[in-house]
C-alpha cells in the first residue's frame, strides 16, 4: 500500500512561481527541485512566503506566474482534490462532526472505495497512527497528540505520493514535540513519500530534514543538507537563522563563525594568544555549555560557546582572554 | 459555601421580578388552559371537537403545509444568502447584514400591501408581463396560498439567515480545504462536510421559522384573498366575533404545546451546535 | 386585525395619495414607519374613563372625528360632559372581556345592533331607557332592548363600468353569475351580507330572506368562490375595485360615493337589493358614566342635526325618519333608506343575526376557506 521508496512518482519541480497579493510579492520567483522521497522542509520566519508556497503546491493559492510540476506534468491548474497530495494543516482541521475513523477513511470514501478496503485501510493506519480502540471517538475526545496523530493518517490512508505538513506540531508541548520528530521522521522512513514539511522552528528543520529551503521575503535564500546549510551558510541571514553565528568583517569582507568553534583560552601577561583578544562581558550556564559574551576590540560582541565538561569551571567576568580558532571555521559569506 | 450564598442571594433579587412573571404570564396561560376545558361546559368537548369536525381539522392541517413550506423556503433561500455572506468579502457582508436588517423594520402590513402592488392582478408583474406579450391574461400570484407563501417566506428570510450566518461563520476554512486536499470535489465537500457542520444552523433556523409562522395572521388574511385561514386568524375570529371562547383556547394550548414541544427539541440541538461549534 | 385597522387604513390611504402623487415618498414613507410605530401606543391608549364624562368606543380613524363633530359637541354643549374616545374597535369579544373583567371602561360602544342582540342575551348590556331615549327617532325594527339603531351602512356592489358596456349588472343575481358577467368578484369575510346576497341571487324574495338559509346561500356562494376573493376591512374592498383585482366587489355602502367620486365614475354601486345595516349604540353593563349620562347621550345622537352631521361626515344614512326626510334630492340616492331606495333594499333582521351569527360566521369561513 505505501508509497514506494524513491522509485515511485513525487518528484516536483519548481520553476519561476511568482505569487502577488494584489502589490504584495508573497512568492518572488522561486526554482526549486524537490526529489522523490526526499524530507524537504521550507524554514523561514513567519511572512517569508513559505506557507504560500505549500499552498500553492497543494492547490488552494492559485499561482500568479511560473510552473509547479509533479514528475513532469504540470499540476499549476489543477484542482486541490486532483493533485492527490496528504497534507497535514496547522491546527490539523480534522472534521469535527466525523469519528476518527471516518475521517482516516474520508479520502477512500470520496473516492468511492468499496467499504470492506475503506475498513481495511482504516483499521491499518489506526495501528500505523497507534490509535488502536479509538476508531468510533470524535476529535473533540482526543489529547492533542492524538488529534495530531488522527490527521496524519487521515492524510496518508489513500497513499499519496507527497505529504505536505504545514507546522504540524505548532499546537504540541515541547517534550511531546521532540517525541512526535522522532516518529515523522521513522515514518517518512518506512513510507518513502516525499515529505515537504514548513516550519519556523530551527531546531526541527535540523532534526528531521534530508535538505532545508531557507526562506525569506518570498525568496529561496539558500538550499541544502541541514549539514551544509549549517557549516558553509551563504548569507548572513542564513547563517543567522540556522543556528547562531559571530559575524567578522574586514576588508569588505564577512565570515561566518559558530560559537561553539572558537576556543577560548585565559591571557597570560602580555600575550592574549590566538586571533583576537577581549573580555569577558557575561557568562550563561546551560547545563552541557557555557555561553560567554567576550568584548573585543577589533569584532565587537563575540559569543563563545565552552563545554561545560572541559572542567575549569567559570570564568568571571572581566577575564582576559584569548579567541582563536581553526582555518576552515570561519566562513566567507557572499560568494 | 460563599458561592452558594452568592446564588442564593442571586435568587432572592430576581424574586420580585420572577413573582411578576408568574402573574402576568402564568396567570393568563392557566387561563387559556382553564377555558379549554369549562367554556361553554365542563368537559373535553372543546378537544373531542378535533375528532367530531373535520374543518377544525384542515384547520390545523392548512396551517401546518403552510407552516411546513414557509419554512423550506425560507430556510433553503435563506442558506443561499447566508453562503453568499459568509464567502462574500468584509464590505460586501456588511452591506448585505444591512439590507438584512432594514427589513426587519419594514411593518408587515407595508410588506403585504407592497406585494398586492407587485403581483396583484393590475400589478406590476402581471402588466409587465401583458404588456410584453408574454401572457394574455394576468397570473394569480396573490389572494392565494402561493400569495401567502410568497408574503410569508420574504417575512421568514431574516430569520432564517441570521443562525445561518451564525453556523457558517464558525467553521474553520481549513476543514473545507482539508476536504478538497483529500479527494473531494467542492460538491463532495459540501454535502459531507459543510452541509453537516452548519445542520445545528439549518434546524435552529428551521424551528425558529416554523414558531414564527404559526402565528402568522396578517399576511395570510390577505394575501390569501379571505381562502387561506390559518389558525391564528381563526382564533382571534373565535374569540373576538363569534365568543367561542373554549375553541379558541383549545387550539390555543394546541398551538403553545406544539411550541414547547419544538422548543425542547431545540434546545436539545443548540447545545449540540455549541459541542461542533467549539470544535470546528 | 379590527384594533389594526386604523394604522392599516392609514398606510393604505397614504399609499393611494403616494400613487396619485399628492405625498411624497418620504412623506409616505414615514407614514409607513408611522403605522409600525405608533400601533402599540394606540393600543395603549385607552382611555380611562372618569365620572363626568362619556368614553365612546369606537373604530377611529375618521369616525373619531366625525362623531365628535356631530354628537360630541351638541352633547356638550348641552350637558356640559365632554366626550372622549377609544378607538380600539368594539367586537362583541371585546366587551364581554371588559365586562366579565369586572374593569369597564368605554360607556357606548358604536357597535352593531346584532350584538345588543348577542351580548344583551348572555347579560353584558345595559338596557336602553325608552323613556330618554326615543323609538320614534329611529326605525321601529330597530328599537331593542339593548340598543338602538342611530345610523344605517349597508352591503352593495360596484362593478367597473369599462367591463360588459351597455349591459352592466343590476342585481345580485348577476353579481353571482360568472356566465354573463365573467371575472372576478369580492365579498365580505365575516357572512355578513354575503349570505343574504347569495339568496336573493339564487331567487329568494327579498320579504322571505329571514331565517337565512344557511346551506342554500353557501352553494352559491362557493359556487364562484374560485373566482372570488373576500376582504375584512373597507379600505381592503375599496383596493380590490380600484386595484382591479375584481370587476364586481362586494363595499360597505357608504363608501361607494368615495369611490365613484375619486374614480370619475369608472365604478358604479348598484343599490338595487343593498342590505341595510343597523349600526347600534350599545351599553356595556356597568358603565363608568352611569346609565343617566349615557342615554342622555344617545338620545343627542338621535337628534336630526347630530344625524344629518353623521351622514355628511361618513356617509351613513340617519335611522331618525325626519332626518332622513330632511336629506337634499342631490344626496338621496346615496342614503340607503332615502324614499328612492327604500323599495330596492332590504333590511337587516340583527335578531336573527344576534342568535345565529356565530354558527353563520363559522360555516362562511369553513365553506370559502
Amino acid at each position: 500500500m505505501a508509497a514506494g521508496t524513491g522509485s515511485g512518482p513525487g518528484g516536483i519541480s519548481i520553476r519561476a512561481l511568482v505569487k502577488h497579493y494584489g502589490t504584495f510579492e508573497a512568492v518572488a520567483g522561486i526554482d526549486l527541485e524537490i526529489r522523490r522521497g526526499e524530507f524537504l522542509t521550507l524554514l523561514g520566519p513567519s511572512g517569508s512566503g513559505k506557507t504560500t508556497l505549500l499552498m500553492m503546491i497543494a492547490g488552494f493559492q492559485d499561482a500568479t506566474s511560473g510552473d509547479i510540476r509533479l514528475d513532469d506534468r504540470s499540476i499549476v491548474a489543477m484542482p486541490p482534490e486532483k493533485r492527490n497530495f496528504g497534507m497535514v494543516f496547522q491546527g490539523y482541521a480534522l472534521f469535527p462532526h466525523m469519528t476518527v475513523a471516518d475521517n482516516i477513511g474520508y479520502a477512500l470514501s470520496v473516492r468511492g472505495r468499496p467499504r470492506a478496503e475503506i475498513a481495511a485501510r482504516v483499521a491499518e493506519m489506526l495501528e500505523l497512527a497507534q490509535l488502536q480502540g479509538m476508531g468510533a471517538r470524535l476529535p473533540a475526545q482526543l489529547s492533542g497528540g492524538q488529534q495530531q496523530r488522527v490527521a496524519l493518517a487521515r492524510a496518508l490512508a489513500f497513499s499519496p505520493p507527497v505529504l505536505l505538513l504545514d507546522e504540524p506540531l505548532g499546537a504540541l508541548d515541547r517534550k511531546l514535540r521532540i517525541e512526535v520528530q522522532e516518529q515523522l521522521k521513522e515514518l517518512h522512513r518506512r513510507l518513502g513519500t516525499t515529505f515537504i514539511y514548513v516550519t519556523h522552528d530551527q531546531e526541527e528543520a535540523l532534526s528531521m530534514s534530508d535538505r532545508i529551503v531557507i526562506m525569506r521575503a518570498g525568496r529561496v535564500e539558500q538550499v541544502g543538507t541541514p549539514e551544509e546549510l549549517y557549516s558553509r551558510p551563504r548569507t548572513e541571514f542564513a547563517a543567522s537563522f540556522l543556528g547562531k553565528s559571530n559575524f567578522l568583517r574586514r576588508d569588505g569582507k564577512v565570515w561566518a563563525l559558530r560559537p561553539e568553534k572558537i576556543d577560548l583560552s585565559v591571557a597570560t601577561g602580555q600575550a592574549t594568544g590566538g586571533r583576537l583578544s577581549g573580555r569577558i562581558l557575561s557568562m550563561a550556564y546551560f547545563g552541557s555549555v557555557l555561553k560567554y559574551q567576550v568584548e573585543t576590540a577589533e569584532q565587537g560582541q563575540i559569543e563563545v560557546d565552552v563545554d561545560a565538561w572541559r572542567g575549569g569551571g567559570a570564568l568571571p567576568v572581566g577575564t582576559a582572554v584569548g579567541l582563536d580558532w581553526s582555518e576552515q571555521a570561519a566562513v566567507l559569506l557572499g560568494s | 459555601m460563599a458561592a452558594l450564598t452568592l446564588r442564593t442571594s442571586g435568587w432572592l433579587l430576581v424574586l420580585p421580578l420572577l413573582g411578576l412573571v408568574v402573574v402576568m404570564f402564568a396567570g393568563p396561560l392557566f387561563n387559556i388552559f382553564w377555558l379549554s376545558f369549562t367554556d361553554p361546559g365542563p368537559g373535553l368537548s372543546n378537544y373531542t371537537a378535533l375528532a367530531e369536525r373535520e374543518s377544525l381539522r384542515r384547520l390545523l392541517w392548512v396551517t401546518l403545509r403552510i407552516c411546513a413550506l414557509t419554512t423550506l423556503f425560507s430556510v433553503v433561500l435563506g442558506y443561499c444568502i447566508a453562503y453568499a455572506m459568509t464567502h462574500a468579502g468584509e464590505g460586501a457582508r456588511q452591506k448585505m447584514l444591512l439590507l438584512l436588517l432594514i427589513s426587519f423594520w419594514i411593518s408587515v402590513l407595508v410588506r403585504t400591501f407592497a406585494w398586492i402592488m407587485i403581483l396583484g392582478r393590475n400589478g406590476l408583474l402581471n402588466n409587465g408581463l401583458m404588456s410584453a406579450g408574454l401572457i394574455s391574461a394576468p397570473l394569480p400570484f396573490v389572494r392565494n396560498e402561493l400569495g401567502v407563501l410568497i408574503g410569508m417566506v420574504h417575512y421568514m428570510i431574516p430569520y432564517a439567515v441570521l443562525p445561518l450566518l451564525g453556523a457558517m461563520r464558525a467553521i474553520d476554512g481549513r476543514v473545507m480545504a482539508a476536504s478538497r486536499n483529500l479527494g473531494a470535489s467542492p460538491a463532495q465537500t459540501f454535502w459531507r462536510i459543510w452541509l453537516p457542520l452548519t445542520k445545528p444552523g439549518v434546524i435552529a433556523a428551521s424551528l425558529l421559522v416554523f414558531i414564527l409562522s404559526l402565528g402568522f395572521y396578517v399576511t395570510p388574511a390577505i394575501l390569501g384573498g379571505g381562502k387561506v385561514l390559518m389558525v391564528a386568524e381563526y382564533i382571534s375570529v373565535q374569540v373576538l366575533i363569534t365568543l367561542k371562547w373554549g375553541t379558541a383556547a383549545m387550539l390555543a394550548v394546541l398551538i403553545l404545546v406544539s411550541v414547547l414541544a419544538l422548543l425542547a427539541l431545540m434546545s436539545r440541538f443548540m447545545k449540540l451546535s455549541a459541542a461542533l461549534g467549539g470544535r470546528a | 386585525m379590527h384594533d389594526k385597522q386604523f394604522m392599516r387604513e392609514t398606510a393604505v390611504e397614504a399609499a393611494h395619495a403616494f400613487r396619485a402623487g399628492r405625498l411624497g415618498r418620504r412623506s409616505f414613507l414615514a407614514i409607513c414607519g408611522l403605522a409600525g410605530v405608533t400601533l402599540p401606543s394606540v393600543l395603549a391608549g385607552r382611555a380611562e374613563a372618569a365620572a363626568g364624562e362619556i368614553i365612546l368606543w369606537n373604530w377611529g380613524g375618521q369616525s373619531e372625528e366625525c362623531h365628535g363633530s356631530a354628537i360630541g359637541v351638541p352633547f356638550t354643549a348641552e350637558t356640559g360632559m365632554p366626550l372622549r374616545f377609544d378607538t380600539s374597535g368594539p367586537l362583541q369579544g371585546k366587551i364581554k372581556e371588559m365586562v366579565d373583567s369586572g374593569n369597564v371602561t368605554a360607556d357606548v360602544c358604536d357597535g352593531d345592533l346584532f350584538d345588543a342582540v348577542a351580548l344583551g342575551a348572555s347579560g353584558h348590556l345595559e338596557p336602553i331607557d325608552y323613556s330618554v331615549v326615543s323609538k320614534e327617532k329611529t326605525l321601529p325594527e330597530y328599537a331593542l332592548e339593548f340598543g338602538v339603531s342611530i345610523i344605517l351602512y349597508g352591503y352593495a356592489f360596484m362593478y367597473d363600468t369599462e367591463a360588459w358596456g351597455e349591459n352592466p349588472p343590476r342585481d345580485w343575481a348577476d353579481f353571482f353569475d360568472l356566465e354573463k358577467f365573467p371575472g372576478q368578484r369580492s365579498l365580505y369575510k365575516w357572512a355578513n351580507g354575503a349570505l343574504e346576497a347569495a339568496l336573493m341571487a339564487d331567487g329568494v324574495a327579498p320579504e322571505a330572506l329571514y331565517p337565512l338559509d344557511i346551506d342554500r346561500a353557501l352553494t352559491r356562494i362557493t359556487a364562484i368562490r374560485d373566482n372570488t376573493i373576500y376582504w375584512g376591512s373597507g379600505s381592503e374592498a375599496h383596493d380590490m375595485i380600484v386595484n382591479g383585482e375584481v370587476s364586481m366587489g362586494m363595499v360597505w355602502q357608504n363608501r361607494g360615493r368615495a369611490i365613484e367620486e375619486r374614480t370619475n365614475g369608472r365604478y358604479r354601486m348598484v343599490m338595487n337589493q343593498a342590505i341595510a345595516m343597523p349600526g347600534a349604540y350599545i351599553v356595556p353593563k356597568g358603565n363608568p358614566g352611569g346609565r343617566e349620562a349615557v342615554m342622555k347621550f344617545i338620545a343627542v345622537s338621535q337628534s336630526v342635526e347630530a344625524q344629518l352631521g353623521l351622514f355628511s361626515c361618513l356617509g351613513m344614512t340617519p335611522t331618525n325618519p325626519e332626518a332622513i326626510a330632511r336629506i337634499t334630492p342631490g344626496d338621496a340616492p346615496w342614503a340607503i333608506t332615502s324614499a328612492e331606495n327604500r323599495p330596492r333594499i332590504v333590511l337587516n333582521d340583527p335578531v336573527w343575526w344576534g342568535q345565529n351569527g356565530d354558527a353563520a360566521v363559522n360555516a362562511f369561513l369553513e365553506a370559502i376557506s
